[in-house]
């Protein structure tokens, strides 16, 4: 028995001490879970921050794989900061409950959940796996609403400023900077939906309702049968039904969910497919969460052929 | 006992009754309730059902007298009564049902239907520090408790004690129950060399760090009453062979261990790649009939290496995945028939011997729903060489609805070849999740 009890105290022995707290004066080591929250982490924190995000721009964001890196990236993280309504149920949980570091986690000082406060749309009334994959907050795809730079903003200030107390007025400073530029972005991005109010659009997921719900958009259908169901045959036929009947010509989607069942709708019905970011950093000239919007508003004027207001001077 | 210890001995037994009391009114010693929103963040605040019932505690008996036994009630903080709970365990229930038409030289043709799985689990935190879970199956008759352990992750930084009845951390599949698995049934090689689901009474100790930015390193220790794999249900103790360790107390060589070390990192920008090494040790166990024993104060050691590599489309709905694991089973690996009498033990021989074998595998989604791939396993085994090839389909109609086509082949020296077809029907209603760890 003594060689168990060695065992036992070796073991124990070779247990690490737990992670120190951050010097003062070291900069923030801040994981974001969408590029968009990373961007705007960059915007606010400025010099005090080093931003790492998880999902890169171009994932289904209820399907981004953890790779060793966002484990080590949490592991030595003073900040966490997630959009929530269950956007990051499916790699968020497993990555906190594996990485160790007890700060980022809900509750600890270096949490920051970016939809806090935010007032979600289409909060199921009953939960049901009938309704697929539902989200029991409501649609948490918020980033692609054009008034959520300004929330996700205020909401990471206040909690870089929990986290390093020291810089809060200079987080303050450059979340009012930030907060000035968007208000010349969401400006001309009223300008550009000025004539969208009631034109219609068919999704293959739910991600682009906040987008609808601000500027009047009509929504016709959703490919997927529910959230998260692939669609089946008869579900497309009353799509195509649905669209011809409703003159709906435009489909939107996102990177990855163009697929052949969205190309299948287009040439029944002979729609435009628009692939619009649903997150920074997918196409082209989105690393920014200002110049993604851009592109978003872009896009839906060049499949409407509505007009395209000029970009404002940079002051 | 000394003098200090009657002193703590005697301030305990005086001070019990006066600290029972203090907490059974959490306002003790204060002029004011703390205002609401030191109590919670943004939100409604509701009392739970348990406080508004006004119900007794949930750890003990209705009414407590000074020295009942009371587990947790000292630190009784009302959250819970015996009739209600706001913090309800997540529970889960496995469907995994099986229609299958197989065809064998050695005479096992057939088609048969039926529940390969009933499964119920349960996982909750118990306190900041620990969460548990449970993992129960219907069996022949009643239900077995395959898993139900406790892990402790008060340590801090990356250590996780896990006490209790688990899966063995061996490669990448062992820890995994059936029904989970890429295909429909375990490797060949691992069912043979350490049981179609080995799982012990034990603790194991895990823990992990970083090499790099994008590379981690986890190692686990385990010890175990008895890691001895399942032998065949169907097979009569009279006259097949069967192992067994030593019942109740033991001494250190009675006892069974694991380890494990294994790593991954990142291969280019959408590539993972991760190795591993992993011993299961029994240093002393016995083989017999129930005539008797055939050999005593035996050991047998099965050590593995496995890869995986898998990349991951740039969307993350497509993926290819590549695995193998090499076994190397040493030691005593089993029990040779030398003499007429199968149910005699002498005319048994002990076989001391280094066997080997190996299962490959690649697999490829090209979304969320839909995978196929093939898994080849070959093992040697005690007078006869063995090798199995499945091919499948795999359809996802949601997170809780799977749908799998196999077309399994088999060979051996000994029972000759065989071939199967399988439809597997498997179904997860609510929160399913093993203790499985990368």
């Amino acid at each position: 028995m003594g060689r168990l009890l060695q065992f036992a105290a070796l073991a124990l022995a070779a247990l690490p001490t737990v992670a120190g707290e951050r010097e003062p004066g070291a900069k923030l080591k801040v994981v974001t879970t969408i590029p968009d929250l990373a961007d705007i982490v960059r915007e606010v924190g400025g010099e005090r921050v080093e931003v790492t995000s998880i999902a890169r721009g171009k994932e289904n964001l209820h399907n981004v794989i953890s790779r060793p890196s966002h484990l080590v990236a949490l592991s030595k993280a003073d900040i966490l900061v997630q959009v929530g309504l269950s956007m990051e149920m499916g790699f968020i949980p497993a990555l906190l409950e594996g990485c160790g570091n007890p700060q980022v986690r809900p509750g600890g000082k270096g949490f920051i959940n970016a939809s806090d406060g935010w007032q979600p749309i289409q909060v199921p009334a009953v939960l049901t796996r009938q309704g697929g994959d539902l989200h029991p907050q409501g649609n948490p795809h918020m980033n692609i609403d054009p008034r959520a730079g300004r929330h996700f903003a205020l909401r990471i200030a206040e909690g870089l400023s929990v986290a390093a107390p020291e810089w809060k007025a200079e987080f303050e400073t450059r979340r009012d900077a930030y907060l000035a530029r968007l208000e010349r972005a969401e400006k001309r991005w009223l300008e550009f939906a000025r004539e969208w109010r009631g034109r219609k659009f068919v999704v293959y997921h739910q991600e682009f309702n906040y987008l609808a719900e601000v500027y009047g958009f009509q929504i016709v259908a959703n490919l997927e049968v529910k959230p998260g169901i692939q669609p089946t045959p008869n579900h497309l036929a009353q799509v195509i039904e649905s669209m011809k009947r409703e003159q709906c010509t435009v489909i939107a989607t996102a990177l990855w969910s163009k697929n052949d069942f969205v190309a299948r709708v287009a040439e029944a019905t002979g729609a435009k497919v628009v692939e619009l970011p649903n997150m920074c950093g997918g196409i082209a000239g989105t690393d920014s969460w200002i110049a993604m919007m851009d592109l978003v508003h872009e896009r839906l004027a060049a499949a409407y052929g509505t007009p395209v207001p000029p970009v404002p001077p940079v002051q | 006992m000394n003098p200090t210890s009657a002193i703590r001995f005697a301030a305990a037994l005086f001070l019990a009754p006066l600290a029972l009391a203090q907490n059974d009114n959490p306002a003790a010693g204060k002029d004011n309730l703390p205002p609401p929103s030191n109590l919670v963040g943004p939100g409604p605040l509701t009392m739970p059902a348990s406080q508004a019932a006004g119900q007794p505690n949930s750890q003990g008996t209705t009414f407590v007298t000074p020295g009942m036994p009371t587990l947790g009630r000292r630190v009784s903080s009302g959250q819970v009564t015996r009739f209600t709970n706001d913090f309800n365990p997540a529970f889960s229930f496995i469907i995994d049902a099986t229609g299958q038409v197989s065809e064998a030289e050695n005479g096992a043709d057939g088609a048969d239907v039926f529940l390969r799985t009933f499964e119920i689990g349960g996982n909750a935190w118990v306190d900041p520090n620990a969460w548990a879970y449970f993992t129960a199956v219907a069996e022949d008759e009643g239900i077995g408790v395959e898993e139900a352990a406790v892990h402790y992750t008060g340590f801090g930084n990356k250590n996780v004690v896990r006490a209790g009845r688990f899966f063995v951390d061996f490669g990448k599949q062992m820890q995994t129950h059936v029904h989970d698995l890429r295909t429909y049934e375990r490797p060949l090689v691992l069912r043979e060399y350490l049981g179609a689901e080995l799982g012990g009474d034990g603790l194991q100790w895990d823990s992990w760090t970083t090499l790099g930015d994008a590379t981690v390193v986890r190692w686990s220790l385990g010890a175990f009453a008895s890691l001895l794999g399942e032998g065949d249900e169907d097979a009569d103790p009279a006259n097949t062979p069967f192992a067994s360790v030593v019942e109740g107390t033991k001494r250190e060589d009675d006892f069974s261990y694991t380890a494990r070390l294994t790593g991954f990192t990142e291969v280019g920008e959408r590539g993972t790649l991760q190795l591993g090494a992993s011993a299961r040790l029994l240093p002393s166990y016995e083989l017999g009939l129930d005539a008797g024993a055939i050999g005593a104060d035996l050991s047998n050691t099965v050590w593995g290496l496995d890869a995986t590599y898998g990349w991951v489309g740039e969307t993350g709905i497509d993926s290819w995945t590549f695995g193998g694991e090499m076994l190397f089973n040493t030691g005593d690996v089993g029990a040779e028939l030398t003499g007429a009498d199968d149910a005699n033990p002498a005319h048994y021989t002990v076989v001391d011997d280094s066997l080997t074998g190996f299962y490959a595998y690649g697999d490829y989604a090209w979304d969320r729903f839909n995978a196929v791939g093939a898994q080849f396993s070959s093992a040697e085994v005690v007078g006869d060489e063995r090798s199995e090839l499945e091919v499948y389909y795999t359809r996802l109609f949601s997170e809780f609805h799977r749908l799998r086509f196999v077309l399994g082949a088999s060979d051996s020296d000994v029972d000759g070849s065989g071939s199967k077809f399988l439809v597997q029907y498997t179904t997860i209603l609510g929160a399913h999740g093993h203790g499985v760890n990368w």
